[in-house]
This record gives structure tokens, C-alpha cells and sequence, in this order.
């Protein structure tokens, strides 16, 4: 059961929980990530997925390319914009994955012409 | 223009509260709520309910969100859930960006319950992948069933760091470091955290959360120029309110976190009463629902909500700053020299300006936070200044010994979230 959970859906799954349960048996969606496919839970948000395979770097800020991740969680701080099947600034925390959906690490304040900003 | 007896914004605990005790009295209500789900905090949070009613009590908080969901369906209360409410007007009207398009919402009544964000001040490395909220945290352990990291560092030493630190061991992940002040705080790493020290003492983790307490977040009720006053326990300017929770704005309500509450029971207990308030439901209702309030008030919270006071009326009340939680944060800030290696970090996150650059700014001349914005941009990123006025408001104690009870919250203006301009575009007269 806990291949079906958990295959190939990340490494920091929480697979049981003591008040939880189990983590239910979701269908898998397939995403990518700066060329790279992975597989998201259905439902969940981007910044999930991304956190569950060790990705933590969502953007590259203006000034300096410093890199950010998710901090709020909640659609407040912005760390965490990234490139959305093409549109910029989409906060990768409030973004449900989406089948065949096409993500980049976002530089700077982003652009409509790829990822390179 | 769209009509509604009471626009109700914000669907966590107070909302709903308010729009549950309203639908009771017979009102049309509209609840909006800019997340995806009904719920609120309830929706990320495991800890067992008290105070709340006998059917919640005892649950933890996510599976009373579903209730509660249940509630209001039944009750035939319709949520507008990922819609913001962005702008109040001074003719009374809301400005909403949904799904489906922009529009314009006249309420005759209002009830602000938009609860609060996480408290955070700015420490070494505290903007590096890896450093996240107490909320973010429960957001990913709880909601989507992901470790923030396996080994991770959490920073308070209040009620919500031993609710993080319960949330994170319960989950399976290891808490190597704690500490009480984020000043203490240094998180490195080549592009995410790899390393967190506590006064010299060294760990390897690979995440930090900040759980430092709440942030009252009130921002429609400012936009509104409400009255406010200082509250010395929370360091902050909140609305002042009747004892019906009603503010200096008629028709206008703030409820719940928004306001100060302290816990969920708190913040059910105000919702119901602002809801019934709101509704003009009957005096026996109303005090029944004051009586119920002031039983789940704590001693601390009640003495607060006597106290507040308008912000440049009361002098005495920065005797309680001396010993606030955040002195030992003001004072490595302040440091002079060496000392001070926070002159350099961030203390805006979204438009990366510095500690030290606020500082130079107060040095040259800054005496508000609104000064300090104009001079540096702090605070004028897309957060909205919601996780960076805090820190500027403590340097401005520090470096001008201006009263936190006298420093004014920032200007709010519409919008008070990043919209897309079709929004705008969409609405109808």
C-alpha cells in the first residue's frame, strides 16, 4: 500500500499520521520543472509537489538572482512565483498542478517570452 | 453593483462563526474567502478544539472545518471561496476580484474576519529556500501531507512553537534546534538552508520555521480609517470596537484574529456575536453571545480589550515596551559596528532592502513608516508590507525612541492583494 501512495510522488510524503491516517491513494499527474518530469498528487498545489521531491528554489529575485522558496504558503509573500505554462508570476502556492502542465524556475520579475526573463 | 445584507469576509473561524449566528436571525449574507476552501486556519491545523460548542469540541481543527462546511450548508449561507475582497470604499461598497470576473458588492453591513498572518522579524539567512512560516509549515504537513524538511529548526518560544514542534515530531520530522529569538538565529547554505546555529551552537537541517506568534491582519478595516488603538501585548495598532465589536465606522465590523483574538474559541465567540450584532438579532441573543465571549476571553486578552486606547492619546502605555519579546530582536538590530551582522540581511523581503538601509533612513530624517517606505520602498512590494512593518516600526522605537504606541500603521489603499488587471477591466456599475 505504501508504494501506491507514495510512488513517485516525492520522498518527504507524510505516508502515516497518527491523526491524519493514511495518506489516501491519489492518481498521479504528471508535471515539469525546468525540463524535468515529476509526478504531483492530484489536487495538491505546485509548491507541494515541488517540496515533496526536494525542490525548494522557486524563483530567482530581481536583485542579486537570490534565491527564493515558499515562506507564507498562503498567497501573501510571493516568494514563490514562478512561470506557468508560460504566464509569469504565478504563485506557486495557490496553483493546483494540472496535467501536462509546464513549469519554470522563475528570473526576476519574469517575462511572457520563456523562462529566461 | 451586486447587493447583500452582510458581506462577511474572511471563512475561517470568526467568518463563519458570524455568518452562521447571522443566517440564525434571518439576514442575506455573502461570505468571501480568498482561499481555495471554506475553513480558514481550521483547515491546517490538527490541535483539538476546546470552547468552541459541545458537536466541536474535542475535534481536531481540520475535521471541524468540514463541519462547519456542512453547517453552512445547511444553514443555505453561500461562500464565494477564492474571491477577494480588495478594496472598501467610502461610500460603503466592496471591490471583489472572482474566478469568474470583477465586481462591485454594496453590504448594508460588513464584518471584517481576515484573521492574521504569521509575526516574523528579520534574522541572518532568514530569506533563504528552506526558512518558512509556522502556517506554511502546517500548510504543507497537514494539507498537501509533505515534511518541510527532516531535520528543521523552529524559532519561539510561545504557544504556536509547541503547537509547530508537536505538528512537525507527529509527522515524523526531527526538531535539532530550537531557539527562543530570532535575533540568535543564523541559517546558511548554498541556495536553500543546509545549516542553522543558535548562538554558536551549530546543526545541520534542512528547514526553519518561524513561529513567533500572530499578526492581527485588519487591512479592509484600515483602508476604512477606523479608529484604532495601541495594544501593548501584541505591539500593534488594531481596531477599537463597541461592545457589539462594532467600529468607529458604522455597519462595519471587525471580529476574530483580525482583531486580536488570541484563540479559536475566542474567535468563534466574536464571530457569532458580530454576526447576530450585524443582523440586529434580538438584546437576549446578544448578551447571551457577550456573556459566551467573555468566558472564552483569557485574563490577558480581556485586560487587553479593555485597555486599547487611541494611538496618540496614552503615553504610559510604552512602559510595557521594555519588556516586550521583541527587545532582544531591536537590540542585536541596533547594534552598533561589528556587532551587527543583521545590517545587511533583508527587512523587506519583496523589495530586498536592508536593515541597514532602513536604518540610514531613519538616521537621515525617517519618523514613520510611511516615511520610511518613500524613502527606501520597504514595504511597497507585493506583501503589502504585511511581513516587513513590524521590523520598521521596532527600528523606529529604537533609533528615534518614538512610542510603538505612536508609530501609525502604514497607509493602506485598495487593492490589498496583488490583482490581475482584467479584474478591474470586468466590473460593472
Amino acid at each position: 500500500m505504501d508504494e501506491a501512495r507514495s510512488i513517485g510522488t516525492g520522498d518527504l510524503r507524510v505516508l502515516h499520521h497518527p491523526v491524519l491516517g493514511d495518506l489516501p491513494v491519489s492518481r498521479p499527474v504528471q508535471i515539469t520543472v525546468d525540463g524535468q518530469p515529476l509526478l504531483a498528487r492530484e489536487g495538491e498545489v505546485i509548491a507541494a509537489t515541488l517540496l515533496a521531491h526536494g525542490i525548494l528554489v522557486c524563483r530567482a529575485m530581481p536583485r542579486g538572482r537570490e534565491p527564493r522558496g515558499v515562506f507564507c504558503a498562503l498567497g501573501r509573500c510571493t516568494d514563490c512565483l514562478m512561470t506557468v505554462d508560460d504566464e509569469p508570476n504565478v504563485r506557486a502556492c495557490l496553483t493546483p498542478v494540472r496535467e501536462g502542465q509546464v513549469i519554470w524556475t522563475q528570473a526576476g520579475l519574469g517575462g511572457w517570452e520563456g523562462p529566461a526573463g | 453593483m451586486k447587493t447583500t445584507g452582510i458581506a462577511v469576509i474572511g471563512a475561517g473561524p470568526a467568518g463563519i462563526a458570524a455568518a452562521l449566528a447571522a443566517a440564525e436571525a434571518g439576514a442575506s449574507i455573502t461570505v468571501i474567502d480568498e482561499n481555495s476552501a471554506v475553513g480558514g486556519q481550521l483547515r491546517w491545523r490538527i490541535a483539538p478544539l476546546r470552547g468552541l460548542d459541545e458537536a466541536l469540541d474535542g475535534l481536531p481543527a481540520c475535521r471541524a472545518a468540514e463541519t462547519l462546511r456542512e453547517r453552512l450548508a445547511t444553514a443555505g449561507v453561500s461562500v464565494l471561496a477564492g474571491t477577494v475582497a480588495w478594496g472598501l470604499f467610502e461610500d460603503g461598497s466592496l471591490a471583489v476580484a472572482a474566478p469568474g470576473g470583477g465586481f462591485r458588492l454594496r453590504a448594508e453591513k460588513i464584518v471584517v474576519a481576515t484573521g492574521a498572518v504569521d509575526l516574523v522579524l528579520p534574522f541572518s539567512g532568514w530569506t533563504l529556500p528552506g526558512v518558512m512560516t509556522a502556517r506554511a509549515a502546517q500548510v504543507m504537513l497537514h494539507l498537501h501531507r509533505v515534511l518541510p524538511g527532516r531535520r528543521v529548526a523552529v524559532i519561539g518560544e510561545g504557544r504556536d512553537a509547541a503547537e509547530l514542534v508537536t505538528d512537525l515530531e507527529t509527522a515524523g520530522a526531527e526538531v535539532v534546534l530550537r531557539a527562543a529569538d530570532p535575533a540568535q538565529v543564523v541559517a546558511s547554505g548554498e541556495g536553500r538552508v543546509e545549516q542553522v546555529s543558535v548562538n554558536g551552537e551549530q546543526r545541520e537541517a534542512n528547514a526553519v520555521v518561524i513561529a513567533l506568534g500572530r499578526q492581527p491582519d485588519p487591512e479592509l478595516a484600515l483602508q476604512a480609517q477606523v479608529d484604532l488603538g495601541y495594544s501593548a501585548r501584541l505591539g500593534c495598532h488594531l481596531p477599537l470596537r463597541n461592545e457589539l465589536l462594532e467600529t468607529s465606522r458604522p455597519g462595519l465590523y471587525v471580529a476574530g484574529e483580525a482583531a486580536g483574538a488570541v484563540d479559536l474559541a475566542e474567535s468563534f465567540a466574536e464571530g457569532r456575536l458580530a454576526g447576530l450584532a450585524a443582523a440586529g438579532a434580538s438584546p437576549e441573543r446578544i448578551t447571551t453571545a457577550q456573556e459566551k465571549l467573555a468566558r472564552a476571553r483569557s485574563p490577558e486578552r480581556s485586560a487587553d480589550a479593555d485597555r486599547l486606547r487611541p494611538w496618540a492619546s496614552d503615553r504610559a502605555q510604552t512602559e510595557t515596551d521594555a519588556s516586550s519579546p521583541w527587545t532582544s530582536w531591536v537590540r542585536a538590530a541596533t547594534a552598533e559596528g561589528r556587532d551587527n551582522s543583521l545590517d545587511r540581511v533583508a527587512l523587506c523581503r519583496c523589495e530586498q532592502v536592508t536593515i541597514g538601509e532602513v536604518r540610514q533612513a531613519i538616521e537621515e530624517g525617517a519618523l514613520t513608516i510611511n516615511d520610511i517606505k518613500r524613502r527606501t520602498r520597504a514595504g511597497m512590494g507585493l506583501c503589502q508590507g504585511i511581513f516587513c512593518t513590524r521590523a520598521m516600526a521596532l527600528l523606529l522605537h529604537a533609533e528615534r525612541g518614538i512610542p510603538l504606541s505612536e508609530i501609525v500603521p502604514m497607509t493602506e489603499r485598495p487593492p490589498a492583494r496583488p490583482i490581475p488587471l482584467a479584474s478591474l477591466v470586468e466590473i460593472e456599475e
